[in-house]
């Protein structure tokens, strides 16, 4: 069968020699002028890709090539000039990417509040199982990690070649000055990116390790800037306006509303967010304010949220820690209103406290609830509609379960939630 | 006894190494098959085979391999010789097994890219193209007009430097050294230069992705083109001045390893092997993929299929792919799209199918069998290799010749390793 | 020759061979995820031919239709659906796409007619897929492992196949 092609011939090579030679061994000689050909124009240099004589060899290491803008060899992980904060976010996508999973790293976290925060905390790259694919630089949403030009990396030191984030780190400006026109077409949306992190990171988190210097200045900054503060830091007004926390706003927020809802699992019925003793002043104020506020909203709901609090939580079901902890924000929260409440009128706080009656039905405990909100902040609306929400489910299973479903049994020293009870004992 | 003039092409003596002696396929005894090789033998020095008595020889049976500069990575043939003559070969694979099929399956589709480059390390580019081939065919994703342009660029770039290099080798494997390994090296370089400044990388590319490439020509890149197509004629018709006529060469080559049309086709060898044989079958003309079909260029065939037939059309193929480049650069301007389509989502979730996607790539048919789970790893992921099905013939090509025959006849058929194995 | 559609293959051959062309049932590829929605069975638009039958179907196509060229020959392994798949291609030198025959063997007794008598380009394909999946090909003349070492136990490429720990190295650790 014959094959037909489109667009070309088929055509058949042509065997054995192509001028007929006189003597044996001419094809030879014909090679040999080759040869001759690239030997005589060995003397001078190659003139470009134009060219097929000449010599062409880079006499490296003095001569070196230069490389081209795109090429990769090893990954490297940018820092910012100026800030000195390093673009990484550790957001685990060069590490997902990587084909041989040589890629490792640790996710920065806030220590007040344990959160994690867009820094990355340690950064490790095994470069012997690299392969150099520059997958890592292609996925990277903040263009944190890049390929860098190094190609010199032998090393007797097997150890070496993992190497961490302190290794790792470059400037901007080296990255810039190997591949400038990548950089260029990046570098705007990357720092954009990079000022919206920083924004994020508390205290010194997320700047290179290797600027002393800088994470010393930087830091001399930030407790200038808090000791400076005074009224300013009014975190709870904040959300109020819609703009978004700082770190350490929120760390104040976070430890206000923990110490509320433990303050209500033990049956702490007016109390909401009350930060424990010995926060920073900022969060003691914090709290300060919102004791103020729910007191006042307590006075203005009259009867309001005690029985919600008080109709039967779980006591019976907290476990030992949730008690202790419980207990303590409960006597916390005692002396912070109490303080607070010293110049209003102690008595309408303890009136309510002692009013707290184990036997409110959950939908009272509901409309009081609804009625309280209505008056405080937007935090405490949102920690008293949890306590108003958990205290339902505790009546619920209480009613279920049927035991004591007085006030707070933690502490066993309760007394059915009488109206004599002392203050302690309606706290506690 | 063979005393003075040597006539050529050698007649076969009669008796010597006919097919019904200790051979036909790799131990298969005679069957009433009709397919049989008559392969012509290579010379006799007189004394051997046809005397054994005289000299009381015995088959012996050695390896050659897989540690040897001239076997093209680690690859063992077993060869039974009697003497210097070869009775028997049997190439014994996996030296360089590296389950690269298996590795692909816990790898997501885009992982598996930079695996690709190793398997013909030689043309990275060209296994790129086959894989992402067979991915978009899988999952239906297009690709725009420019950056098939630019495929294909890349890939018969890579067919240059192949048959450079590969000429170059089979040139070392016989004897004559490195000196057209060196001159194709030389022009290699500059080829993979352009590779480092579109990639990357000069070997390892990694360069195209699924519905293109990663990132387009930059602007450097162009008028070195056009400066290298320009010495490429020269480039060709020096390596092929070099040696073509070289007497030595016409002698090692002319009528070793023949491979006869109508066994080539049942043996599936493919590639410059299959069309040395003479049987015209270019899967850039048979079944044109990506914008092959907007391109004019020839088919170089061979007529006898020996050693010789292959190293010519070698040859004649690096004029076609300059060919085709030239076209390349003509029509790159107008293409439309950009160099990767921007709908296409690399991590690839294909429906669950199958979709099998080949190319000419520089040694033969390369085919990607990919078979999806809708997940997004491959859930059988199969690599057709052309060296290694072009080593079939192997152990038939060479029963009767000498054992610097076998080198030189594994030359021709270019193989490398890293395919062979995966 | 005629260049031929999948469906027009089947349909010939449907009519030439009786008996040859098997139903193509739909196969469930992965096992069924716990939740979530379940992927589409896979319905392959090819043919599937019975396994005995493999020799003739594959002569069908090189003499009557001129389909001389085998490709490829691959193997999947279904583990959810008990069987083994080998996917035969053949491609005339003419040009244009090839033809493509599925044979369904299950997963305990895999054996196949082998094809290297007729083509011996099938040889090391075949001589794969034994090495790999442990698919015995009757009438293979050479049918010994090919990537792995002879003493190897075990069929590397199927699914069940353990991917961590390995008899011979760390079977300790």
């Amino acid at each position: 069968m014959t094959v037909k092609i489109e667009r070309g011939q088929i055509v058949t090579v042509e065997r054995g020699k192509r001028t007929a030679r006189r003597l044996p061994g001419m094809g030879l000689l014909d090679g040999m002028a080759v040869v001759w050909k690239h030997w005589a124009g060995s003397f001078r240099k190659n003139q470009g890709f134009n060219d097929i004589h000449g010599v062409f060899t880079y006499e490296y290491p003095e001569e070196r090539p230069k490389l081209p803008e795109a090429y990769r060899n090893m990954p490297i992980l940018l820092y910012d000039d100026e800030t000195s904060h390093e673009l990484c976010t550790s957001c685990f996508q060069c590490e997902r990417i990587c084909p041989p999973q040589v890629i490792h790293m640790t996710q920065a976290k806030d220590p007040a509040t344990g959160k994690p925060v867009p820094a990355v905390a340690e950064f490790v790259i095994e470069y012997d199982a690299c392969m150099s694919c520059g997958f890592c630089a292609e996925v990277c949403p903040f263009d944190a990690i890049k390929m860098d030009h190094e190609f010199e990396l032998s090393t007797a030191d097997h150890q070496k070649l993992t190497v961490f984030k302190e290794q790792l780190n470059r400037p901007i400006s080296y990255y810039e000055r190997i591949a400038p026109t990548m950089w260029a077409e990046v570098r705007d949306g990357a720092m954009k990116k990079l000022q919206g992190n920083i924004k994020r990171r508390p205290d010194v988190i997320g700047m290179a390790p290797n600027l002393a210097e800088k994470i010393a200045a930087r830091r001399r900054e930030l407790e200038a800037a808090a000791a400076a503060a005074t009224a300013p830091a009014a975190p709870a007004a904040a959300p109020a306006e819609g703009r978004k926390l700082t770190p350490e706003e929120k760390a104040a927020k976070l430890a206000a509303i923990k110490a509320a809802n433990a303050a209500k699992k033990a049956g702490d019925t007016v109390e909401p967010p009350v930060a424990p003793a010995g926060a920073a002043p900022a969060d003691e104020k914090a709290a300060r304010l919102a004791a103020i506020r729910a007191k006042n909203a307590a006075r203005k709901g009259e009867a309001p949220d005690a029985p919600p609090v008080v109709a039967g939580e779980p006591a019976g079901e907290a476990p030992p820690a949730d008690e202790k902890a419980a207990r303590l924000a409960a006597i916390r929260a005692k002396n912070a209103a109490r303080k607070a409440a010293e110049g209003s009128d102690g008595a309408p706080v303890e009136a309510n406290v002692a009013a707290t009656e184990p036997a409110a039905a959950p939908p009272a405990a509901g409309a009081a609830t609804s009625a309280a909100e209505a008056a405080t902040a937007p935090a405490d609306e949102k920690a008293a509609r949890l306590a108003a929400i958990r205290a339902k489910n505790a009546a619920r299973k209480a009613a279920g379960g049927g035991s004591d479903a007085a006030a707070p049994t933690t502490t066993g020293n309760v007394d059915s939630g009488g109206p004599g009870a002392s203050d302690d004992a309606a706290l506690s | 006894m063979n005393t003075g003039k040597l006539a050529f092409p050698m007649p076969l003596p009669a008796g010597v190494g006919t097919p019904s002696a200790p051979g036909g396929l790799e131990g298969q005894t005679s069957q009433e098959k009709p397919v049989r090789i008559s392969v012509r033998r290579s010379r006799v020095d007189g004394c051997s085979t046809k005397d054994p008595a005289m000299f009381k020889t015995e088959e012996l049976q050695i390896n050659i391999g897989p540690q040897h500069p001239s076997t093209h990575g680690v690859f063992r043939m077993l060869v039974t010789v009697d003497g210097e003559t070869i009775i028997d070969l049997k190439p014994v694979f996996g030296y360089l097994h590296r389950n690269h099929e298996q590795i692909a399956e816990q790898n997501t589709y885009l992982q598996n890219m930079p695996y690709t480059d190793r398997l013909d390390y030689f043309n990275s580019m060209a296994n790129n193209q086959a894989y992402a081939m067979a991915v978009e065919k899988l999952a239906g994703i297009e690709v725009p007009e420019r950056a098939e342009y630019i495929r294909v660029l890349m890939v018969e770039l890579t067919r240059i430097l192949n048959h450079a290099g590969a000429l170059g080798f089979l040139i070392n494997d016989m004897g004559m050294w490195q000196t057209q390994l060196a001159f194709g090296m030389r022009e290699r370089e500059k080829i993979l230069d352009l590779f480092e400044m579109a990639s990357g990388a000069r070997m390892m590319c990694n360069y195209f992705r699924f519905g293109g490439v990663v990132r387009d020509l930059p602007p450097e890149f162009m008028p070195k083109l056009k400066e290298l197509l320009v010495a490429m004629p020269a480039f060709v018709d020096e390596l092929e001045r070099l040696l073509r006529e070289n007497e030595i060469l016409m002698q090692r080559a002319e009528g070793i390893g023949i491979l006869p049309k109508e066994l080539a086709l049942a043996y599936s060898v493919t590639g410059p092997v299959l069309r040395g044989s003479g049987v015209p079958y270019d899967i850039r003309k048979a079944e044109p993929y990506s914008v092959y079909d907007r391109f004019d260029f020839d088919v170089p065939v061979g007529s006898v299929g020996d050693v010789y037939d292959r190293f010519l059309v070698r040859i004649e193929e690096m004029r076609q792919s300059k060919r085709i480049i030239e076209q390349i650069v003509e029509q790159l301007p107008d293409a439309r799209g950009g160099h990767i389509n921007p709908r296409a989502r690399q991590n690839v979730r294909p429906p669950v199918g199958d979709a099998y996607a080949r190319i000419e790539s520089p040694k033969g048919e390369l085919g990607f069998y990919l078979v999806s789970d809708g997940s997004p790893r491959p859930y059988r992921y199969k690599v057709r290799a052309p060296s290694f099905i072009n080593l079939t013939p192997l152990g038939d090509m060479c029963r009767g010749y000498k054992v610097a025959d076998v080198v030189v006849i594994l030359g021709s058929i270019d193989i490398v390793m890293g395919e062979v194995d995966r | 020759m005629p260049r031929l559609s999948p469906e027009e293959l089947r349909e010939r051959m449907a009519r030439d061979l009786p008996g040859a062309v098997l139903e193509a049932t739909p196969l469930r590829v992965a096992p069924p995820p716990a939740h979530g929605p379940q992927p589409a069975p896979f319905v392959t638009s090819d043919t599937v031919v019975a396994a005995g039958q493999i020799v003739e179907a594959a002569l069908y196509l090189r003499d009557t239709l001129g389909y001389a060229f085998l490709s490829d020959i691959a193997v999947v392994d279904y583990l959810a659906d008990g069987i083994f798949e080998l996917v035969y291609r053949f491609y005339t030198i003419e040009g244009g796409d090839g033809l493509v025959l599925k044979v369904r063997v299950p997963r305990e007794t895999p054996e196949v007619p082998s094809l290297t008598p007729y083509w011996p380009g099938a040889n090391l394909h075949e001589r794969e897929a034994f090495d790999l999946f442990g698919i015995v090909f009757t009438d293979h003349p050479y049918l010994r492992r090919i990537y792995m070492w002879d003493e190897f136990e075990g069929w590397p490429m199927r699914k069940d196949f353990p991917k961590q720990g390995d008899k011979y190295i760390g079977a300790e650790e």
